[in-house]
């Protein structure tokens, strides 16, 4: 007999799913014996909110949704703010939870994990919540997460199995096969008229979000036609190559870039919310733009949102772009690159000097990652280093720089993401770039990495405290409270974890470091004093 | 408290707030802050409340709960939106099911951008819709003058009530708003009193009864006195639930000491002919099973209505505070001359007691060991926090409790790594007090950077750690059910210079006299210590 538990995870491994995050418990108990039979690898976090951020890591890398099992109440409150991450920044993620048994749910009785409605919480974190009732509901409503996920933004899917429906047998359910649902791609009136606008555009100007981290070529092939300056949001760095000449890196929220962007005739954004953490970090407002708008998303209302949009194409960002550039092509549009290549070295230029000041201390450190290794996965916490490298580190590739300072903005995000990433991608050097205050989030997960045999380098950036925060106090004139007194000792904690651990005091010392803890397959905590 | 009314106006939203709850008696906050809680720590600076920082919001909302678990005032935090509020969840949802008070105030973003989907930073689609079911009302603040009523309705759940977590969410541009309106502290009404009716009708079904017994919960945590009185009136078994424990002393030779467990006590339980349950869920977390067998006329007095027809529906409803309806029984008794001292119950309660001791397997032996060494070493009101550990679930009958607000074991939750936290909370309500926490080696690594905290605050906290290098409930449901065991043995870490590296002391017991010199001198040492047990030691097997 194959077991509703059993036949789930069989259903995943048809999706191409191979690894799964999650704490197993009293109410998960069926999915695990269906694990073993769908021969899947199973990673235990020490919090299910590692799971999450896991998981994150782990689609980031992929492009593929993190799986997450875990048991209700606790589990589903714990994942929580995982789930927020990536529903932020609009990652694949499915989260199975168990929930109360179908004769209990909403009686409040008082059951173990009891929670009054578990789909209200995760409501507002995820794309859709489900209830599946009876074993023959799951091949669909597994289907419509693999359609968000594949075919629409992604973002977290939840779905929640009453414990007495996990052991209900299967006989007779037609599962069906997989269906990989397709993006839409644009309306070509829309692109016509996109393509008359970009034409006949003297300073256009192009931002690229995360959601074009699939379309690297066509962005690519679409800048260089334009010869347009190209700023790359966070989560889009790598979609241009590094040191390319049209890109602006990632200097949005500056006055150099506030500037082209008033002054800019046609500003075609693609796959970016155009929102605070990347556009408007100091809360000055929507900066004005002086020309048209155009915005491709692959989400309608996200066009009329922070920005409105002059021209709003529905669409993925890849066919969308190389529709354009078909389009431009029959309008004989050929720019040389000379002319945005010298805007987009300009932005750099004074970019790096408003902003010098501050990144200075930061700099040496992230450039001896790039000295270390040609391709590194860098997964970034809440910390000082991490807003620095969001501006000024160049990736060499899509997927391969991202952190919580986007969007939900957590704290003990970047340890259990890198071990998530990791996972996803092995062969690859990994580096976790995490302050001491949001370390202590998540510290658990150092055991969850010792035991994954998960060998990514952690650089623990250690200035004893919420240093950004207490700044924040000093400079609105309150007394610093509740910024940390006491720091632990994190070598000694790395190695009782069963981590290697060393501190160094150069940059060159670090690059050095981060060679050998790629080499080993366990972690290697690297502490620098900030 | 007309100066204060003087005084807010020419302060922040934020600060206001601080001022205002020093005002209804709060002395403690738990948070971290964030540059959207900034004014809120404006108004700490000039208050006399003590700001304890966790190490995430998890802990925040746990130390909350230890806090208002043993003093019975509402725990308080102060976080961030967005991740500060789904960090704390955890928290709030057991403060919720173990009907726990909690103030939740939390930032949330410009008020012009809520649910517009900007993609703010910490920007969630309903921060209250995420707390509604964690909470009795999750209410978001538009202006500064709504604050003083949202915290007076709170204050009013927590003292008239069931008493559960509330969430108020205060937009970053409230918060900086001057604070207008009245400010001034509000009346708390009591806890309703139950009806005459009510009584008698209760009273009626007791003196007739041939077989009462009693069921006692976390309701009752405030009564002890009166129950005790009315036990020993009726000459009743008492059996307490794990939030119950302690509310008739495990010296009262009329108490079968925690929990709905045990064989024994079902049995005994089915033959009653009535129950009296007071301030209980009779909730299938404290049995583990759904159907208690219960054929007796019930009796349930609650303050909360929805009890009186869950799945043990009550033949007669007492709705209100369970103290003044135990003195009010008493005083009925007494006047209709009641006498119950024939019963035999004394000796029923040792005969289970004595079959509920036969039948414990050997590991839980192997936990009762430890937990009779606790018991012999702490004083009679330590304070014990248990996790969801299996030394705790033992504990829960084989633990003697002797006072209330002394034995806790969140089992509604559920949730896996409380102990610590709420310890911490616990001392800093209590620091006369001895605190211990119980946790397996599983449930600690949940919330281990916690240690940071208990250092910082110099908190004396022996930790007793069954180290089984497992989640072991968990293993042996594979076993029991044939199922591969997956994800159940993670490697554990070195817990001795983990303790070293937080700055805190650490031991393995590994005999009987170790144990014991270890909590004691871990009782007199600033600073927490771990004392470890493993389950597969020499001295235990």
């Amino acid at each position: 007999m194959t077991t509703c538990g059993e036949m789930l995870m069989e259903i995943l491994e048809s999706y191409g799913v191979d690894t799964v995050f999650g704490i197993p418990g009293v109410h998960t108990l069926e999915l695990y014996r269906g694990l073993q039979r769908a021969d899947m690898r199973h990673v235990t976090p020490r919090h299910e909110q590692g799971a999450g951020f896991m998981a994150d890591g782990y689609a980031r890398v992929t492009g593929k949704p993190g799986v997450c099992l875990i048991i209700t109440g606790p589990g589903m409150t714990n994942i929580t703010t995982a789930m927020g991450q990536a529903y932020g920044d609009s990652i694949p993620m499915l989260v199975i939870s168990s929930t109360n048994s179908s004769g209990e749910a909403g009686l409040q009785e008082g059951h173990l994990h009891e929670l009054r409605n578990q789909r209200d919480l995760v409501a507002g974190v995820s794309a859709f919540s489900q209830t599946v009732l009876r074993p023959k509901d799951l091949p669909g409503v597994l289907a419509r997460a693999f359609a968000v996920f594949g075919g629409a933004r992604p973002r977290p899917v939840h779905i929640e199995i009453p414990i007495d429906v996990f052991s209900q047998p299967t006989e007779g359910i037609n599962r069906g096969v997989p269906v990989h649902a397709s993006r839409p791609g644009p309306s070509p009136d829309a692109i016509n008229e996109a393509a008359d606008w970009l034409a006949g555009a003297k300073q256009p100007l192009i931002f690229l979000g995360g959601g074009t981290v699939e379309a690297a070529p066509e962005a690519l092939a679409l800048a260089e036609r334009l010869g347009a300056p190209t700023a790359l949001t966070i989560n889009a760095k790598g979609v241009l190559p590094r040191g390319h000449a049209l890109s602006c890196s990632s200097f949005i929220p500056y006055a150099p870039m506030r500037a082209l962007m008033a002054k800019a005739d046609v500003v075609l954004a693609v796959g970016t919310e155009m929102g605070e953490t990347d556009y408007d970090m100091y809360r000055k407002g929507a900066n004005p733009i002086g020309g048209k708008l155009i915005r491709i998303d692959i989400e309608p209302d996200q066009t009329a949102r922070n920005y409105r949009a002059d021209l709003a194409i529905t669409s993925d960002a890849g066919l969308a772009m190389a529709a354009l550039n078909t389009a431009l092509e029959e309008r004989g549009v050929r720019s040389d690159m000379a002319a945005g290549a010298e805007v987009a070295k300009q932005i750099r230029t004074d970019s790096e000097a408003e902003i010098g000041e501050w990144t200075v201390e930061h700099e040496p450190w992230l450039n001896a990652i790039q000295a270390a290794f040609d391709d590194p996965v860098v997964v970034g916490d809440s910390t000082q280093p991490v807003y620095t490298g969001n501006h000024i580190y160049e990736s060499a590739s899509p997927r391969s720089w991202f952190n919580s300072a986007t969007g939900y903005g957590t704290l003990g995000y970047g340890l259990p993401a890198a071990i998530g990433a990791k996972i996803a991608a092995p062969d690859r050097p990994v580096v976790c770039i995490s302050g001491d205050g949001g370390i202590l989030f998540t510290i658990g997960e150092l055991a969850s990495a010792v035991e994954a045999r998960a060998g990514i380098a952690i650089l623990l950036w250690n200035n004893s405290g919420y240093k950004t925060i207490s700044d924040y106090m000093i400079a609105d004139q309150i007394a610093p409270v509740g910024c940390l007194e006491y720091t632990p000792d994190f070598l000694t904690i790395a190695k009782g974890f069963g981590c290697e651990a060393t501190r160094v005091d150069s940059p060159e010392a670090l690059s050095e470091a981060l060679k050998t803890a790629h080499g080993r397959d366990i972690p290697t905590m690297i502490e620098v004093m900030g | 408290m007309e100066s204060d009314k003087i005084d807010m106006a020419t302060k922040t939203c934020g600060e206001a707030l601080m001022h205002l709850l020093e005002g209804y008696g709060v002395t403690t906050v738990f948070g971290i802050p964030g540059e959207h809680t900034l004014e809120l720590y404006r108004g700490i600076e000039g208050s006399n409340v003590r700001h304890i920082t966790p190490r995430n919001e998890q802990g925040a909302s746990f130390m909350a709960d230890g806090y208002a678990r043993v003093t019975g005032q509402p725990g308080v935090c102060t976080i961030i939106t967005g991740p500060g509020v789904t960090n704390a969840a955890t928290g709030i949802g057991q403060a919720y099911a173990d009907s726990i008070p909690m103030l939740v105030i939390s930032s949330a973003n410009d008020s012009a951008s809520l649910g517009k989907g900007w993609g703010r930073l910490h920007e969630t689609t309903d921060l209250c819709a995420i707390t509604a079911p964690l909470t009795v009302f999750s209410a978001m603040v538009h202006n500064p003058s709504e604050v003083p009523e949202l915290v007076a309705q709170a204050f009013t759940v927590f003292g008239s009530r069931r008493p559960r977590p509330v969430h108020i969410a205060i937009p970053i541009d409230v918060m900086e708003m001057p604070a207008t309106g009245d400010w001034s502290v509000r009346t708390i009404p009591d806890k309703p009193v139950p009806g005459k009716a009510a009584i008698e009708a209760a009273v009626d079904l007791l003196s007739e009864a041939s077989h009462p017994v009693m069921m006692v919960g976390g309701g009752a945590q405030d009564a002890s006195d009166a129950v005790t009185e009315l036990a020993e009136l009726l000459n009743v078994a008492v059996i307490s639930s794990n939030a119950g424990k302690g509310v008739v002393s495990d010296k009262n030779p009329l108490s079968l000491t925690g929990g709905v467990i045990s064989p024994a006590v079902h049995q005994y339980l089915g033959r009653a002919d009535v129950i009296l349950a007071i301030g209980t869920e009779i909730a299938e977390a404290d049995s583990f099973i759904y159907d208690l067998p219960v054929n007796g006329k019930m009796i349930r007095v609650d303050i909360d209505p929805a009890r009186f027809n869950d799945q043990y529906p009550a033949t007669v409803g007492v709705q209100g505070d369970a103290g003044a309806a135990a003195e009010m029984m008493i005083v009925a008794l007494k006047d209709r001359g009641f006498d119950g001292s024939a019963k035999t119950t004394q000796a029923d309660v040792r005969q289970i007691a004595a079959q509920q001791a036969a039948d414990y397997t050997p590991v839980e032996n192997q936990h009762i060991r430890v937990l009779n060494l606790m018991r012999e070493t702490l004083p009679d009101d330590a304070i014990m926090m248990g996790d969801i550990a299996q030394l705790v679930y033992t504990g829960t009958p084989a633990m003697p409790t002797y006072l209330p607000r002394t034995w806790f074991y969140p089992a509604g939750f559920g949730t896996l790594g409380c102990a610590l936290p709420d310890a911490i909370g616990a001392k800093i309500a209590l620091p006369d007090r001895d605190v211990v926490a119980m946790v397996g080696d599983g449930g600690f690594m949940f919330t281990i950077n916690e240690l940071a905290t208990a250092v910082e605050e110099e908190l004396t906290i022996p930790i007793i750690l069954w180290n089984n290098d497992a989640y072991a409930m968990i293993r042996d449901g594979m076993r029991k059910r044939n199922i591969p065991e997956i994800g159940v043995t993670p490697r554990g870490p070195d817990f001795i210079k983990l303790a070293e590296a937080f700055g805190c002391a650490g031991t393995e017991a590994t005999n009987e006299a170790e144990f014991r010199s270890a909590l004691k001198e871990a009782m007199a040492r600033k600073g927490p210590t771990i004392i470890m047990v493993r389950e597969d030691a020499n001295w235990l097997v």
